[in-house]
């Protein structure tokens, strides 16, 4: 540490219990995402973060200036904030599988001849998911050549979507991308960095968009997969239900929808219906 | 062929436009007539916003056999809210239809203060059914009165089937004044195996704050 | 020995079919409706199911017409298990693909039976 000379030290800024009560509900309104009291510490450390970084000197003023700004700015400052995004190249690599094999072989049984195959990852975060899945369809799914794709990712947060357009990435990052694939589809960048190559970085639409907002998610439709993973774990069980009602709703009939390994469609809605593929649990929309 | 993006800003995905109904209320409510499930759903979706068109959601919910379009009524009825809600859905808990029970108990759960004033009544109702469903509105309405409900059930409800559940209840939010009560029931159901283990668990649950 | 999947909301309902189960030397594992019953017996295989009626999200009858649909797990037998006492109740579980039907609550021994029968432990 280093000591800051006397009464120079930034004065410190306490969350009270009513404050985080006050924020949780703001917050919760606002985004459909709710903090558990073992989070307290996690929020109010980011909370304190954004207030000084404001040049704010207390919760209150911080929090008058987020609920009356007009621009919504900070608003969105501090959903990136609150939202960590934890994800790597090829994580769950065994849902890419079902979807090569298992899953679109399905779709393009009911495709008409022209239609694109539409793909959406939500959320999307810095990228990995989303490039993931481009990487996988050119090396393992022939039909590739055939037929269009269109591949959407979308996230709540607008700093993780722009990086996630840069695609750079850390060494941790792509761990488990095979080193053939790593050298045809990444540049190295100093320190330790890797660059999506910019030809594989056009292959993916990256859009804002909340999931549990009607009006946000009527914007996308005719999706045939839906990539949604550890996202809806956030949310309570009402917001989770929206979540689900808005995925359905962006879905084609027959569409298909992943989750995080550790979730369950079953605890959320009865919308969809359960499928066993050979690699995974799968949920779609009622053809 | 290969990768490809949309070409509208707006909209990502299906561009089909057959937008044909006006977007006001009026526009909505003939929508949620139209044949064709997936638009009666986005009208039961979009007359979420109009609090002054529930009934005509509610009176949708009777005919509709789309259990899509059903369950996007009873969500905009839960973001709707209020007593014209609690009060319409009530009827629902008699259906014969389960998807309709079961939707409005949930609906019904998330309503806290339009649901508890209507509570005692659902819990002293002649038909054992609806006092069970009125227990399973309880198992997820956060209420401060739960306990007292719960306590009401078992000091009086003579059905076994209804104190199954009211005992499976007082697991979850029992205190210590229900202990007396507790073992009270279970000499009045001493010949129940069941009930006795219930109440067991409910004993052990309350004993350890759990 | 059977491996019985026990789908009913009320988790004390649960606990009491499980200690009955593993007492008669069963390997139980649960469910608290319908879809996540669905859920469990396609990732899982089960020997028995025993199935509450009325439940959220999914009910019992609709869940068994799910399973009674699905090949690789429609010969599941299983017991239905409610408070509805009438034939016409029975009638219903009998339609959605039940092979028994139990009143509950229901007697140790009863159950222990029935569940013998069902899995063909014993023949009646």
């Amino acid at each position: 540490m280093t000591p800051l000379a006397a009464g120079k030290e930034a004065p410190a800024i306490q969350i009270t219990d009513a404050d985080f009560q006050r924020f949780r509900d703001f917050f919760y309104r606002k985004t459909g995402i709710w903090f558990e009291e073992n989070r307290r510490y996690f929020v109010d450390k980011r909370l304190v973060e954004r207030i000084r970084e404001t040049g704010h000197d207390s919760f209150r003023s911080y929090f008058t200036m987020v609920r009356f700004q007009a621009s919504g700015e900070e608003l969105q400052n501090l959903i990136n904030t609150m939202t960590v995004n934890e994800t790597y190249f090829f994580r769950e690599e065994y849902q890419f599988d079902c979807l090569v094999n298992s899953v679109l072989p399905e779709v393009m049984k009911n495709k008409r001849p022209d239609d694109p195959v539409r793909i959406l990852c939500m959320p999307c975060s810095t990228g990995e998911e989303p490039y993931s899945i481009a990487i996988k369809l050119v090396e393992e799914w022939p039909e590739i050549d055939e037929v269009d794709v269109e591949l959407v990712g979308t996230d709540i947060d607008t700093t993780v979507l722009e990086r996630a357009r840069q695609g750079i990435y850390t060494k941790r990052s792509v761990q488990h991308v095979p080193p053939a694939l790593l050298k045809k589809y990444f540049d190295p960048l100093p320190g330790n960095h890797w660059q999506l190559k910019a030809f594989m970085r056009q292959c993916v639409d990256f859009r804002q968009a909340n999931v549990t907002d009607a009006a946000d998610m009527k914007r996308f439709r005719g999706f045939d997969v839906v990539f949604c993973r550890n996202l809806l774990i956030y949310f309570d069980d009402r917001s989770r239900r929206e979540a689900a009602e808005n995925l359905f709703g962006v879905m084609n009939p027959g569409g298909f929808i992943m989750l995080g390994h550790s979730e369950s469609m079953s605890r959320i809605s009865s919308l969809f219906k359960v499928r066993r593929f050979p690699e995974a649990i799968v949920y779609q929309r009622p053809l | 062929m290969g990768f490809v993006k949309s070409d509208t800003q707006e909209v990502v995905g299906s561009t089909e436009h057959r937008r044909e109904y006006s977007r006001d209320p009026e526009g909505m409510l003939q929508q949620l007539r139209d044949p064709d499930p997936a638009r009666r759903r986005w009208a039961a979706r979009d007359l979420g916003e109009f609090p002054e068109y529930v009934s005509h959601l509610v009176d949708a919910l009777e005919n509709e056999d789309d259990e899509t379009v059903r369950q996007a009524i009873f969500d905009s009825l839960a973001r709707i809210g209020g007593d014209e809600v609690a009060e319409l859905l009530l009827p629902f808990l008699r259906s014969e239809d389960a998807q309709l029970r079961n939707g409005a108990v949930e609906v019904l759960t998330e309503l806290p203060d339009a649901t508890a004033p209507r509570m005692e009544k659902l819990l002293h109702d002649p038909d054992p059914d609806i006092r069970i469903f009125a227990l399973d509105i309880l198992r997820v309405l956060p209420h401060p009165k739960s306990p007292d409900w719960i306590a009401q059930i078992l000091a009086t409800d003579d059905h076994v089937n209804v104190i199954a559940v009211a005992v499976d209840r007082a697991a979850d939010v029992g205190t210590p004044a229900m202990v007396e009560l507790l073992e009270e029931v279970g000499q009045r159901f001493a010949d129940e195996p069941y009930i006795q283990f219930a109440i067991r668990t409910a004993l052990e649950r309350i004993a350890t704050g759990a | 020995m059977a491996r019985i999947l026990v789908v009913d909301d009320a988790a004390t309902v649960r606990s009491y079919h499980r200690m009955v189960l593993e007492q008669a030397g069963h390997e139980v594992s649960e469910a608290e409706n319908g879809l996540e019953a669905l859920e469990k017996v396609l990732r899982d295989p089960v020997d028995l199911l025993l199935v509450d009626i009325n439940m959220p999200k999914m009910d019992g009858y609709r869940f068994l017409r799910e399973v009674r649909r699905d090949e690789t797990i429609r010969a599941i037998p299983a017991v239905m298990i409610s408070t509805e006492a009438e034939d016409s109740d029975k009638e219903l579980a009998w339609h959605a693909g039940a092979n028994t039907y139990l009143v509950k609550p229901a007697k140790p021994e009863v159950l222990q039976r029935l569940v013998a029968l069902a899995t063909g432990e014993v023949t009646a």
